[in-house]
């Protein structure tokens, strides 16, 4: 019976046994001169305009300019997959497996014990356990990139400070149990007072609600933004995920400035665009770029080396922002970097 | 029906009668992946990748090697129980939406026992009364949620769509909860909604040293096997497949009606609660937020691809798990995104719920024999 159909079944699978046979040949990335970097994003897309699209371009990179030889990387769908996408690349013999978020920390540290030849980046992985003390878990294969988030905090802070008419500025942020948002919070309230300590600042972290929805909760976000506005502040900050879009977006829609996080928000938040004074950033792309090199060279800095923070360009209101607070930002950023400058913000909330 | 079905082929060889039957009843779910692995190559072809370097991929990554056949088993686990809690509820003539719900309630319990019983006893427990407490408990939640919407719909009317999608939000939120409160890890630093691990008196140990394949996959083939007999061989499943194809009918045949519709999303509940528990007591030994989630919805394409049948339900979950499994090595290997495992998924549900595009497509090819062999949802 359905004579065509199975002749047309029979071709189907000859096909598919031959032409995979002519599909373009990869790098042999267990050879010894081949140099293979692999990518595990966190559950989300290579292309989210932060994390994992920022450390992906410094993968990119490291292709661009000659020190890997085959980059490659995988999108995690179910966090029950991490183990399994990160002895994909493992398995295939890649040098350098870059894991994105604080979600894979702990996939990445046994993964790091159960391949002694193969580097691990950890994209904001805090080595040391905070839930594991034994020191025999860091492992020489393992760094965690990790930043001052409060350098970041501290500069946007100084620039709400300068760039202020009513004498109050505002943030809006995820939870403080997070370190990271901790660091942003407590840095943009030293930045404004290292300006002028008159200036009013209302920092709000969301700690009312859980863990799961403390970083996606726009709604309160722009609730909590618009209460500061209606309160006099003419500066938000937003550090915390969808809640703290939600909190430049509504910045933006008011009318007063708007200042983003992580990555450069001008380009991740366009209906905010307009307002958007400035980004607190992680350089996560050359933090990445430079672990990759240095284990091309066999000195991966294991443990936690630190990137860059910075803040993001003006954009749009670079006419309002006068020539002498730029000038003082950008010597805020040298004396930060040179370490003539401290924000005085313990790393973790105490 | 397919009772009628039965009883007409009655004479034949039953073997054979079995393979005919089989044969029959896979025809358009085969057909309709395949014409869904045709389109979804040529998504990807559109997007620029080579179709049958992907499917290699695929195929390599969920069935290549033992570790991806043992990866595979572990995605299936919770498809099966999920599926045969969708499917039987299919019989008995019920959608149950609310098998997310279930199946969540199931693992907060089953993480709960888990690791709070040994400390609130004082003693450690052997696994031979720890893991069945863990999974009778777990189960019972599943089934208590079940049971509610059934009951409701048994005595108001009120319509199990609708209850069983409240129900999820209800679980959800309550789980929410108890992750972040409660029952949440309380490990210095850490900063996720979890429970603490359960203890190890409480685990489904794996089958092969280094793979993780548990004992819970070889529980979740037996227990379709079970559901296949509670439905064809005993009494509560003729009345539970007689109330699903006219509750009219089995309330003059003498059938308690309303009792049958509680006891069919009981048991429903009760076997997507088991998919909960499989995930914490073999896999995850814990419950996180985030961990499962969507598998109670995956579990309504399963139980419908399965042609709401044990053995369908099985392979269905088979070739899910092995989807979503191989997905990770399709990427690998050419950087298509792994949402076109999801285009597949859906294409294939797209087939077999309207399966007259499917008998429509290949009646063309074979217009000597007609395909129309099977019915709709309820069997």
């Amino acid at each position: 019976m359905h004579k065509k159909f199975y002749f047309v079944l029979a071709a189907l699978m000859v096909a598919a046994m031959v032409l995979p046979a002519c599909a373009p040949a990869t790098a042999d990335c267990a050879s010894a001169d081949v140099f293979c970097v692999g990518l595990v994003t966190d559950v989300g897309k290579i292309d989210d305009k932060s994390f994992n699209q920022s450390a992906w371009e410094g993968v990119q990179q490291a292709k661009e300019e000659g020190i890997a030889d085959q980059v490659q990387y995988i999108e995690t769908t179910d966090s029950k997959d991490y183990d399994k996408n990160i002895a994909t690349f493992a398995d295939a013999g890649y040098d350098v497996i870059v894991t994105v978020g604080f979600g894979l920390g702990e996939a990445t540290n046994a993964a790091a014990a159960a391949y002694p030849d193969v580097d691990f980046i950890g994209v904001d992985q805090f080595v040391e356990w905070p839930f594991d003390d034994d020191p025999s878990n860091d492992l020489a294969n393992f760094a965690g990139l990790n930043f001052p988030e409060d350098n970041a905090g501290f500069l946007v802070g100084a620039l709400a400070a300068m760039m202020t008419k009513t004498g109050k500025i505002g943030s809006v942020c995820g939870t403080d149990a997070v370190p990271p948002v901790w660091r942003y919070g407590e840095g943009y309230r030293a930045g404004a007072a290292y300006i002028d300590p008159s200036v009013e600042v209302f920092v709000v972290y969301h700690n009312d609600v859980g863990f799961d929805k403390t970083f996606l909760d726009p709604e309160w976000g722009a609730a909590t933004a618009n209460s500061m506005i209606d309160q006099g502040a003419d500066v938000i900050f937003g550090a915390g995920g969808k809640t703290g879009n939600g909190a430049v977006t509504a910045a933006a829609q008011r009318g007063v400035y708007a200042v983003g996080v992580d990555a450069d928000q001008y380009y991740s938040l366009p209906e905010a665009a307009p307002r958007m004074l400035s980004s607190a950033t992680k350089l996560i792309t050359p933090g990445v770029l430079e672990g990759i090199k240095a284990a091309k060279e066999g000195n991966l800095p294991s443990g936690n080396y630190y990137g860059d923070a910075s803040y993001a360009p003006y954009h749009d209101l670079e006419n309002e922002v006068p020539a002498e607070v730029d000038a003082k930002m950008q010597e805020i950023a040298a004396a930060l970097i040179d370490g003539s400058l401290k924000t005085n913000v313990p790393p973790v909330k105490p | 029906m397919q009772s009628n079905e039965e009883q007409n082929n009655s004479r034949e060889n039953p073997v054979k009668k079995l393979l005919k039957t089989a044969g029959n009843t896979m025809l358009v779910p085969f057909l309709a992946v395949l014409t869904a692995l045709i389109v979804g190559g040529v998504v990807i072809a559109m997007v620029g990748g080579n179709p049958f370097y992907a499917y290699l991929g695929l195929f390599q990554g969920a069935f290549g090697s033992a570790k991806a056949w043992s990866e595979t088993a572990v995605w299936a686990s919770p498809y099966i129980f999920a599926g045969l809690a969708v499917a039987l509820a299919f019989k008995g003539g019920l959608f149950n939406i609310g098998a997310e719900g279930q199946l969540a309630l199931g693992a907060v319990v089953a993480a709960w026992i888990g690791y709070a019983l040994p400390d609130m006893l004082g003693v450690s427990l052997p696994t031979i009364v720890h893991l069945p407490l863990a999974i009778g408990l777990g189960i019972l939640a599943g089934a208590l949620w079940g049971a509610i919407p059934g009951a409701l719909k048994a005595y108001t009317g009120g319509h199990e769509v609708i209850n069983t999608i409240m129900m999820n939000y209800i679980a959800l939120n309550m789980v929410s909860f108890l992750l972040n409160g409660p029952m949440k890890d309380k490990s210095p630093g850490n900063v996720i909604a979890r429970t603490p691990e359960i203890a190890e008196s409480a685990r489904f140990t794996p089958i092969f040293e280094g793979f993780r394949l548990h004992w819970g996959f070889v529980l979740a083939l037996i227990v379709a096997v079970v559901v296949w007999w509670l439905l064809w061989k005993t009494t509560l499943g003729f009345e539970i497949r007689t109330v699903g194809s006219n509750p009219d009918a089995a309330k003059y045949a003498g059938i308690n009606v309303k009792r049958t519709i509680i006891l069919t999303m009981t048991l429903s509940g009760l076997l997507a609660g088991l998919a909960g528990v499989i995930e914490v007591t073999g896999l995850n030994y814990r419950h996180e937020l985030g961990f499962s989630v969507g598998y109670g919805f995956d579990a309504i394409a399963i139980a419908l691809l399965g042609k709401t049948h044990p053995l369908g339900v099985v392979l269905a979950a088979i070739l899910f798990a092995g989807m979503r499994n191989g997905g990770t090595r399709m990427q690998f290997l050419t950087q298509i995104p792994v949402d076109v495992i999801s285009v597949i998924q859906g294409l294939i549900l797209l087939f077999v719920a309207a399966d007259a595009i499917i008998r429509y497509i290949y009646r063309i090819r074979a217009r000597e024999e007609r395909l129309v062999l099977t019915r709709g949802w309820g069997g």
